[in-house]
């Protein structure tokens, strides 16, 4: 029988956070990941409350947002929660790959459609492009990289565009992660950066696709700025999102140095259930199912893509404790009639329905099971698309479940 | 720009390309004016179903002779259109054998072979089928892919000189006497208009031909009928399959190629543009032929949609006028006193070549020429190219240089190569015209990530020209794909639905308007 302090559920961006918080705390923790989470799809930077309403300061436009949505999850951590949250995430990224940001306000970053996106904290490698000029910027694709159109993106910034082919294979084809370990290789960067130099027309700006690198990637972008004699910067781009590679590996490196354990590529079947306590969970792993036991568990599954809530045709379940779900009455109200309708499609807001400490709970309003804490995007009443919140939901959460966790 | 010509047809529909078709063979020229793209109603919004009749046999023996008779010539003609499945009738303990005995001597009756099968032969045939078949009956039912078929006929008539503008509105209808003497049009995406003088104006305009009428203030009765279907992820039966029982909404499962279509419902509308499928009716599809294939409740869809079906009201109709119970050719010198106007209106798919040929037929007979029809004996261009996707994979590998294989869109493997021989071609207009002439968005992301990819290649080729905002036509691209998808989002449609959404709206910040898309970028730069 294997027992552990903690158990966390999901491997995604709360996951890890918790399972980091937890760690530092002494605790064992096992991580059970079906996949790498929503980070590695589209976690290029750190957003935390991008859609203001007038405010300019984030700190207040969270302390709005939990008067007005009492059940948000940020009315559950507060800025304060959210402030020491982030500041232990940081602690992970030292110079030179750390994360950047203006103090209590959103930056703004240019994007893979070449519109300018609010954030809150990015990776060093994309600082320049918050500073940017277009006139004076660049923008580089590589022939046969499709995922990111340089002319999409110039065309929109107003500044000139450029694709270049790859230096060693010449062949399209690409995928991300394979440009970005060939970019690990020193030579290949400066060749690159060579052939970027030629297309140059005094720019002082140059951005790319963010392939810098799994590892290291500052001294990827170095090595570009040396050649090019420009600033350079990455831009997100369609998934998979390296940045978010970066993330995960270095919570792994930290976590597997402090004693976790992991289980990725695995997903948790069943939860045992006794007397109002998980006692475990059940990992199939065919032929055999394995027992993982644990005195507090914490789900941080995510939405549908994640695997945290499953999409019936009648409705929507939380497969693994089987928590009750808030949701709209009919399928019929999921969506609204236009895609890009100026309100988020309700169905976004269904999720778990927790007390203030992040316990699930049940349709009476009961905790749902004394020992089970929720973090992340699984949670109800957020719009994570639209608020542009997602990281700072799930960093916050993390942090937060994991010290209630351990503390109850 | 006026040009002269001896016919207009209106609408690029099935009914529209089969007339210019005949028109051509016949050594008439005719000038084809189409508002979109071809097969832009309900030829293009269709279960693609390459009909043997014998869903009509019992209560309709006219038109399954028609549709058998059709079937035979199409599968002569036009082999590249089909793919000869044949078809199952499935008969479930709740519908009994009743119907069916009625169904297999009706079919004998029309000259459509029937092969009874048990149980047993039945799975044997379609494993997925419900366990509980009691028997099924086989017929030569099939598939067809109704825009390669209009566009073979567009490409023959063209060919012999017929000229087609598409994107193109009837704005006018100019009388001369009692007669026509022309039309006026309007080039919808340059704005131009022009008049194309001529003495016989054909309206096909389907579900639309009403609004040509109302041109010449006269109106034909008929009324429209919704249609919605779903797309399945995979092909779930090699065969065509209907329940053998008496037509009704929700029986019927056509394979296409690697998919499936399964539909259909039917609701009285009373807007020609009623292409929304609603939540309960994708539901109503799934649980209805979940009774055929059980299999179906936990399969993956790609797309809903809808087509309108226009019907010619019968009992307004005279005997004399009305060809056949499906379709009707109306002589508006003989109800509105204007010659040189005629209506081809209802019928079906199945039933376009007849049509044609009974317009044309009656054209010639008052232009007073002798010339035969001859669509029924020549073959349509194209013919003898393979289309199954065993074909595509091998012309994939024959045509991409292996020093450019860059695939565009990964679900179907289209690559960049064959969108730039297209645009070369001069004929694409706009970006849906690409994806009508393409299998891009047709897979299973339906364009979630190609068209981002389609449009980036666009603004490269075209990088010193004069560029619009290619982000506002992605948009309008997204919005129009949302269409299709919003009714059938639940399992894994769901979960692609919450990345796609990330993406555009997240992570390329798209939904602008205030909220922190484009007008930040304004403010801040």
């Amino acid at each position: 029988m294997k027992s552990f302090d903690l158990i966390i559920i999901g491997s995604g961006l709360a996951g890890l956070m918790a399972a980091r918080t937890a760690v530092d705390r002494g605790a064992r923790v096992l991580v059970v990941g079906r996949g790498l989470g929503g980070l590695t799809l589209f976690g290029n930077t750190i957003d935390v409350l991008g859609r203001l309403k007038g405010e300019t300061d984030v700190a207040a436009g969270v302390e709005n947002l939990a008067r007005n949505c009492p059940g948000h999850p940020y009315a559950r951590t507060g800025w304060e929660g959210i402030d020491r949250a982030l500041q232990a995430f940081q602690t992970l990224f030292l110079p030179p790959d750390n994360f950047v940001g203006k103090r209590r306000e959103n930056s703004l970053l240019p994007t893979g459609a070449g519109t300018m996106r609010p954030t809150f904290l990015f990776p060093i490698t994309m600082a320049a492009g918050a500073e940017m000029i277009p006139a004076a910027t660049l923008i580089v694709g590589f022939r046969g990289f499709k995922d990111f159109q340089a002319d999409t993106v110039s065309l929109h910034l107003g500044c000139r565009g450029a694709v270049i082919p790859f230096p060693r294979y010449g062949l399209g084809g690409m995928t991300t992660s394979a440009v970005a370990r060939m970019m690990e290789d020193s030579s290949f960067a400066e060749r690159v950066g060579e052939t970027i130099q030629q297309q140059m027309a005094g720019e002082r700006f140059v951005g790319l696709p963010a392939v810098l690198g799994l590892r290291e990637s500052a001294s990827v972008m170095k090595a570009l700025e040396a050649a090019t004699g420009a600033r350079v910067f990455e831009i997100s781009l369609l998934p998979p999102s390296l940045p978010g590679m970066r993330i995960f590996e270095r919570f792994r490196e930290y976590l597997l140095e402090r004693g976790a354990v992991f289980l990725l590529g695995k997903q948790a079947g069943e939860a045992i259930v006794k007397d109002g306590r998980c006692a475990g969970i059940v990992v199939p792993n065919a032929p055999l199912a394995t027992e993982y036991y644990a005195d507090r568990f914490i789900l941080a599954t995510g939405r549908f893509l994640g695997g945290g809530l499953l999409a019936k045709i009648d409705g929507i379940v939380e497969p693994l404790f089987h928590t009750p779900v808030v949701q709209p009455a009919r399928r019929g109200e999921w969506f609204k009639g236009r895609f890009f309708d100026r309100e988020a499609h309700p169905v976004h807001q269904a999720g778990i329905e927790t007390d203030a400490a992040l316990r699930p709970l049940s349709e009476n309003g009961a905790v749902f099971l004394e020992n089970l804490w929720v973090a992340g995007s699984i949670l109800a009443h957020h719009q994570v698309i639209e608020e542009k919140s997602r990281e700072g939901i799930d960093i916050a959460t993390g942090f937060m479940a994991a010290e209630r966790a351990l503390s109850a | 720009m006026d040009l002269k010509t001896e016919a207009v047809i209106i609408g690029g529909g099935a009914t529209g390309a089969g007339v210019a078709r005949d028109l051509a063979l016949r050594g008439i020229p005719s000038i084809l004016v189409e508002r979109g793209d071809f097969t832009s109603g309900a030829s293009g919004r269709n279960q693609g179903l390459l009909h043997s009749g014998a869903r009509y046999a019992v209560y309709d023996p006219d038109a399954a002779r028609e549709c058998i008779s059709e079937n035979r010539i199409l599968r002569a003609i036009a082999p590249h259109c089909i793919e000869p499945t044949q078809g199952l009738f499935v008969s479930l303990p709740e519908d009994g054998f009743e119907y069916r005995a009625d169904f297999i001597r009706a079919c004998g009756n029309a000259g459509i072979e029937t092969m009874p099968l048990s149980p047993r032969e039945a799975l044997a045939l379609e494993p997925r089928l419900n366990p509980l078949v009691i028997g099924a009956v086989q017929v030569p039912d099939g598939s067809i892919d109704p825009f390669t078929l209009v566009v073979a006929n567009i490409r023959d008539a063209e060919s012999r000189g017929a000229v087609i503008f598409t994107h193109t509105e009837v704005v006018a209808l100019v009388r001369g006497g009692s007669g026509m003497a022309g039309v006026v049009v309007r080039d919808l995406l340059s704005g131009e208009e022009f008049t194309i003088a001529t003495a016989w104006v054909i309206n096909a305009a389907g579900a639309w031909a009403n609004t040509i009428l109302a041109l010449a203030g006269t109106s034909i009765p008929m009324s429209l009928s919704k249609g919605s279907m779903l797309i399945t992820n995979t092909r779930l039966s090699e065969r065509v399959l209907n329940r053998c029982r008496p037509p009704a909404s929700g029986d019927i499962i056509v394979p296409n190629s690697t998919v499936s279509i399964l539909g259909t419902t039917s609701l009285r509308v009373s807007e020609v543009e009623s292409f929304d499928v609603r939540p309960e009716e994708a539901a109503f599809l799934v649980y209805e032929l979940a009774l055929m294939i059980p299999e179906i409740k936990g399969e993956r869809f790609i797309r809903a949609y809808a087509g309108v079906r226009p019907l010619m009201q019968s009992g307004e109709t005279d005997d004399d006028r009305s060809l056949s119970r499906g379709f009707s050719l109306i002589d508006h010198q003989k109800e509105d006193g204007i010659s040189g106007l005629v209506t081809i209106a209802g019928g079906k798919l199945m039933t376009y070549r007849l049509m044609a040929e009974k317009t044309v037929d009656f054209i010639c007979e008052r232009m007073g020429m002798r010339v035969p029809c001859t669509t029924h004996s020549q073959r349509l261009p194209g013919a003898g190219i393979g289309h199954t996707l065993q074909d595509r994979l091998l012309h994939l590998r024959r045509e991409i240089p292996a020093a450019r294989q860059e695939v565009l869109c990964d679900c179907e493997l289209v690559p960049r190569d064959e969108v730039e021989a297209l645009l070369k071609e001069g004929k694409v207009r706009e970006l849906r015209d690409i994806l009508h002439r393409t299998r891009i968005a047709k897979g299973t992301c339906q364009g979630g990530f190609c068209v981002y990819r389609l449009l980036g290649m666009l603004n490269e080729l075209n990088r010193n020209g004069e560029r619009g905002d290619s982000n506002e036509i992605l948009k309008d691209f997204l919005e129009e794909r949302w269409k299709g998808i919003r009714p059938i989002l639940w399992g894994t449609a769901m979960q692609e639905e919450e990345l796609i959404e990330t993406i555009y709206k997240g992570l390329f910040n798209l939904s602008g308007e205030g909220q922190g898309g484009a007008g930040i970028v304004n403010e801040e730069l």
